[in-house]
């Protein structure tokens, strides 16, 4: 396959989410299953024979969901909400729900859609060895209600055989980034955005082929010498589509990130362990420098000043998923750091019902030219 | 020798508890003690028991909201870069932590550790993280995971139990010592009596007259946040039970200088900087606050020296449970309290509180057939609440509980 | 047997309506001044509705007040929340009617009533203004149109818009943004309208929506708005014959009931 088929292939499927995913499963001969927001162990569903679905909200219209959410709940939970009363997720076999966060506690207790709901929680105190016993715990509890609601017995071998993939998915996608950043003449932001994107909604295996195959072909591009300013992006995620399209039209190139939505999706592989469920419960355990998962030294903020460095960019905007509060509170002591560090920092806040972007517009382009 | 004594009454044991508490702290921060900051429903127990002076921030900033103090801190913290949707107490405690840390002394002493218990929301995990980072000092947690599930299993309260002797080791470190385990037993006696006679006064809101208004059982509240590991503590509910048994016997209400009419149960903080308009409306309707969460909120009940049953306590407490855990809790609160209407706080301050209300609030209607209200507000910003509204749905509740009353 | 008159008066927050009924629960005035609370609309309207009548103030046997500034009518005998004052006055108008939406000024309400005009629940709009009759003010002055020019805009619009911001602000700098790009002001009325219908739908869909289903308040005047919820809820909708007078129709029923009852 040429690069280019490659590359609008995954956009397209990113773009058509419902289509792509139906394609998959009929493909595969697979049922779907949701997961909402981040780190769900999609692994389990993998193994259960399903298409693990990332559920992350989108641009559409609040009617419905204004019912049962106050106006301050963040527009991912929002637009889910919208979503799941439409009936948009009935097909699904059922929906993990983490509680993250005290929204996504809240969440996984009002499922409105017809599939079965699964609510599960992640330890917090990650150092305490008692955390991983708890999470296996949980875990399991997922494992069991899948194949309740599947009738079909989860194997070890088939958990063990979809860490491997998953595994390899993640490795192949940390270097497909690192790619990306020195081809981003092809790898535009708006492309980068929808190539990882569009993993939500495939079967891991085949997506996996798809990204080799990308990335075999972009190592043998000369690396482009963009004039760009190399920008990396943290927060929740970097939605509506709008937005990145700013980035491209301002001359900012997209060489990193630290998006829970991206990046940090990839970031931790599941230890090789006695137990598959240990294993898993283990990648919680070693995930760190994420706003989701209690960080008492903030490593997060020494992380994003190292991914500045690594990929020697010229500034850092944070994409502040408004009424997120797990990230809204990073956000004074990242302003703080990048000061001293020197490094140009923009916060923009997103709305994923956002329409027009014009503050948003400016924004971008007085940090483009004052970079 | 105790600095309250038998002859007090229980108003006079709190005013000057509360503030020797706070007293305390300054006195040992002068000295080169320890002092940490503590979430409100953590366990104090084992700072306790180590001698750490513990002062509770949420606390703090209640006190300064109510003293309509606030906005200097809140607007100091949004300055900061924090977004003024984050919860008022953070918001407020941040910026006096940012406002104050250059200087010697200060009404609030800075801690020199932190200790978060997350069975009442997750923010306190950001906040305290910030903290510990900002001021460079260990953040001790004690994780209490969501009961997402309709039982507190197994699994979570062995979890929460493996890191109540986690913590021990981790303050034997941080003080150098060795944990006295006698003093421990002492201590959560002590505690766990606390707060069963925290329970029996507050809950005596069931007799009719309630001998007790909600607003007066909130100011009380600072003493069972701040004290629960101290003796005098349980001395002073003990006397509040005594006196409200008296009014009990006298028939008298809570509700200063108003006859009781209405029994509502209220849902959710405090708004504290307006407490005294929020009390006032209903008073002058007749209606007195009789049901709320937080008499049950405190009743960590175990049996001293059973580290389990003390995990169990903090992790099964109210605001940890499921939907369902959470609507059964307040069927029996308006049962209990003998409430006809119900009153929310649509808190912009606390996601937690809001984002199940609707939920729990159409299954109350439903199944007790009794009439909610709701009303915008915050626990600390005075800038998110509307006097002119809150009247107006109070008025409209107490007319629908009049007309079901006929 | 000498007549018997009983005063409703509805002091809200951007007008101030009153209605005279008799013992025999006849309206025999009503007045609408376009003025509320803080200013001399209060005044005015009770001024208005008395003339031509024969009658003062001291012929009216009880009176109510309601509304945002009910506090202010100091001869009022009673002061009753709007919520119960809209479920009273639609049900003397409509018997039929279970679920009420009324916008007005500041607020939006879905109220849900008994056969007799009793509330068995209520929801209102958050602190924000947007949804509400001020919402519409603004969007009208920045599209430089009068209010009741709306209504006629909307009926022209072929391509609409959809104005998706949650606050009077930010929708807004979004309406601005839509006018630069020279959007049609039709299409963007629409969509103004549209969003009001949304955000009342939220607060509709906590009610048990029943059948009978009736628009009050002054937004409801606007057939635009009117339009936007029968699509949204494809269904007829029953507008009250004076939207913006059912809450002090309310009131003056109230009077009547607590007059006619002590006797």
């Amino acid at each position: 396959m040429e690069i280019n088929n490659i590359i609008d292939y995954l956009v397209k499927s990113a773009d058509f989410p419902g289509k792509t995913i139906k394609e998959s499963c009929k493909k595969n001969n697979k049922e779907a299953v949701g997961c909402v927001a981040p780190y769900a162990p999609e692994e389990i569903v993998y193994a259960a024979n399903c298409i693990p679905v990332g559920i992350w909200g989108g641009q559409v219209e609040l009617t419905k969901a204004r019912t049962y959410l106050p106006a301050f709940a963040c527009s991912i939970m929002q637009s889910i909400m919208e979503y799941e009363i439409r009936g948009t997720y009935d097909f699904l076999k059922a929906v993990l729900i983490p509680a993250v966060c005290d929204t996504l506690k809240c969440f996984g207790q009002k499922w409105k859609g017809t599939s079965e709901a699964i609510p599960f929680v992640f330890p917090q105190n990650r150092e305490a060895k008692s955390a991983e016993a708890f999470l296996e715990s949980e875990y399991k509890y997922i494992k069991n209600k899948l194949e309740e609601i599947l009738g079909i017995t989860i194997t070890e071998k088939a958990l063990q055989d979809s860490i491997i993939l998953y595994n390899d998915y993640r490795a192949e996608m940390r270097k497909f980034v690192e790619i990306a950043s020195v081809h981003t003449d092809v790898i535009t932001p708006v492309i980068r955005h929808k190539i990882i994107k569009s993993s939500y909604f495939m079967d891991k295996k085949d997506y996996l082929e798809y990204i080799k195959e990308l990335n075999k072909k972009l190592r043998l591009l000369p690396a482009n010498n963009s004039k760009n300013k190399r920008i990396i992006v943290t927060g929740i995620m970097l939605e509506p589509d709008g937005i990145i399209e700013y980035f491209e039209k301002y001359g900012m190139d997209i060489v990193g990130d630290d998006l829970t939505h991206e990046s940090r999706q990839f970031r931790t592989d599941a230890p090789f362990s006695g137990s598959a469920l240990n294993s898993l419960a283990k990648r919680w355990t070693n995930h760190n420098a994420c706003s989701l998962a209690f960080d008492p030294y903030k490593e997060r903020i020494q992380y994003l000043v190292d991914l500045a460095n690594h990929y020697k960019a010229d500034g850092l905007v944070i994409a502040l998923m408004k009424f997120c509060d797990p990230e809204e509170y990073d956000v004074p002591l990242i302003m703080e750091r990048m000061k001293k560090e020197n490094i140009p920092l923009l916060v923009i806040e997103i709305d994923q019902q956002a329409k027009s972007f014009e503050q948003i517009n400016t924004r971008l382009l007085s940090f483009a030219e004052n970079m | 020798m105790s600095i309250i004594n038998e002859n007090m009454t229980s108003k006079e044991m709190l005013d000057i508890l509360v503030n020797k508490n706070m007293e305390d702290a300054r006195k040992a921060k002068a000295k080169g003690e320890l002092v940490c900051w503590s979430s409100s429903i953590a366990p104090c127990e084992f700072t306790e028991t180590m001698g750490i002076c513990t002062i509770y921030p949420e606390n703090y900033a209640a006190v300064l909201a109510a003293k309509k103090i606030a906005p200097e801190f809140l607007e100091h913290a949004e300055r900061k870069g924090y977004a003024n949707d984050i919860c008022g107490y953070a918001r407020i405690n941040l910026g006096y932590m940012d406002l104050k840390k250059e200087l010697d002394e200060i009404e609030f002493p800075l801690p020199d550790l932190v200790l978060l218990c997350n069975n009442i929301c997750e923010t306190l995990l950001k906040w305290y993280e910030n903290i510990a980072y900002e001021l460079n000092i260990p953040l001790l947690i004690v994780d209490v995971p969501f009961n997402h599930g309709e039982e507190v299993t197994e699994e979570n309260i062995k979890y929460v139990e493996a890191q109540l002797y986690d913590l021990i080791h981790q303050l034997e470190l941080i003080c150098n010592k060795p944990f006295d385990m006698d003093k421990f037993q002492e201590v959560m006696k002590i505690a766990s009596d606390n707060a069963t006679s925290w329970y029996e006064a507050t809950s005596l809101c069931s007799a009719v007259p309630s001998p007790l208004s909600g607003f007066d059982m909130f100011n009380y509240m600072a003493l069972i946040v701040c004290m629960r590991g101290k003796k005098e503590c349980g001395t002073t509910f003990k006397k509040l039970k005594a006196e409200l048994e008296e009014k009990i016997a006298k028939g008298e209400c809570g509700l200063r200088g108003a006859e009781e009419k209405h029994r509502i149960m209220w849902d959710g903080i405090a708004c504290w900087p307006y407490l005294s308009h929020t009390y006032k409306v209903l008073k002058n309707k007749g209606a007195n606050m009789t049901g709320s969460t937080y008499p049950s909120a405190w009743a960590l009940e175990y049996t001293p020296g059973n580290l389990y049953e003390m995990a169990k306590a903090y992790t099964g407490m109210g605001n940890n449970l499921s939907l369902k855990g959470q609507t059964d809790l307040r069927k029996e609160i308006i049962k209990e309290t003998k409430c006809n209407g119900v009153v929310m706080h649509l808190n912009r301050s606390c996601k937690m509180c809001d984002f199940l209300q609707y939920e729990i609030g159409k299954e109350l209607e439903e199944s007790m057939n009794i009439p909610i209200t709701t009303f915008d507000g915050d626990q600390a910003d005075p800038r998110n609440y509307s006097k002119a509204q809150y009247e107006t749905r109070i008025e409209a509740l107490v007319e629908m509980m009049e007309q079901r009353a006929q | 047997m000498k007549d018997r008159y009983y005063l409703g008066v509805d002091v809200g927050s951007a007008s101030s309506k009153a209605v005279i009924i008799n013992q025999k629960k006849e309206i025999i005035k009503t007045s609408v001044i376009q003025m509320g609370t803080g200013t001399s609309g209060p005044k005015s309207v009770i001024d208005n509705v008395f003339a031509d009548t024969g009658l003062t103030l001291g012929d009216i046997k009880l009176t109510v007040g309601t509304g945002y500034g009910r506090n202010s009518l100091k001869f009022a005998d009673k002061q009753i929340s709007e919520i119960s004052c809209h479920a009273k006055g639609i049900n003397y108008e409509l018997k039929n009617a279970r679920t009420v939406l009324d916008i007005g000024g500041q607020d939006v309400k879905a109220i849900s009533i008994n056969e007799s005009g009793m509330v068995l629940n209520f929801y209102m709009n958050d602190k924000c203004a947007a949804g509400t009759g001020r919402f519409l003010e603004v969007m009208a002055r920045i599209l430089g149109v009068k209010i009741d020019e709306l209504e006629k805009l909307d009926e022209s619009s072929k391509n609409p818009v959809t104005v998706s911001s949650t606050c009077t602000v930010f929708a807004e700098s979004e309406v601005i943004s839509l006018l630069s790009q020279e959007t049609k002001i039709e299409d963007i009325t629409r969509g103004i309208h549209n969003s009001i219908v949304t955000r009342a739908l939220a607060l509709l869909y906590k009610t048990n929506m029943e059948e009978d289903f009736t628009l009050t308040g002054g937004v409801a005047q606007n057939k635009g708005v009117i339009r936007a919820l029968e699509r949204a809820l494809n269904k007829k909708i029953y507008v009250a014959k004076k939207p913006q007078l059912i809450g002090a129709i309310g009131a003056a029923i109230f009077a009547y009931e607590a007059g006619e009852e002590r006797g």
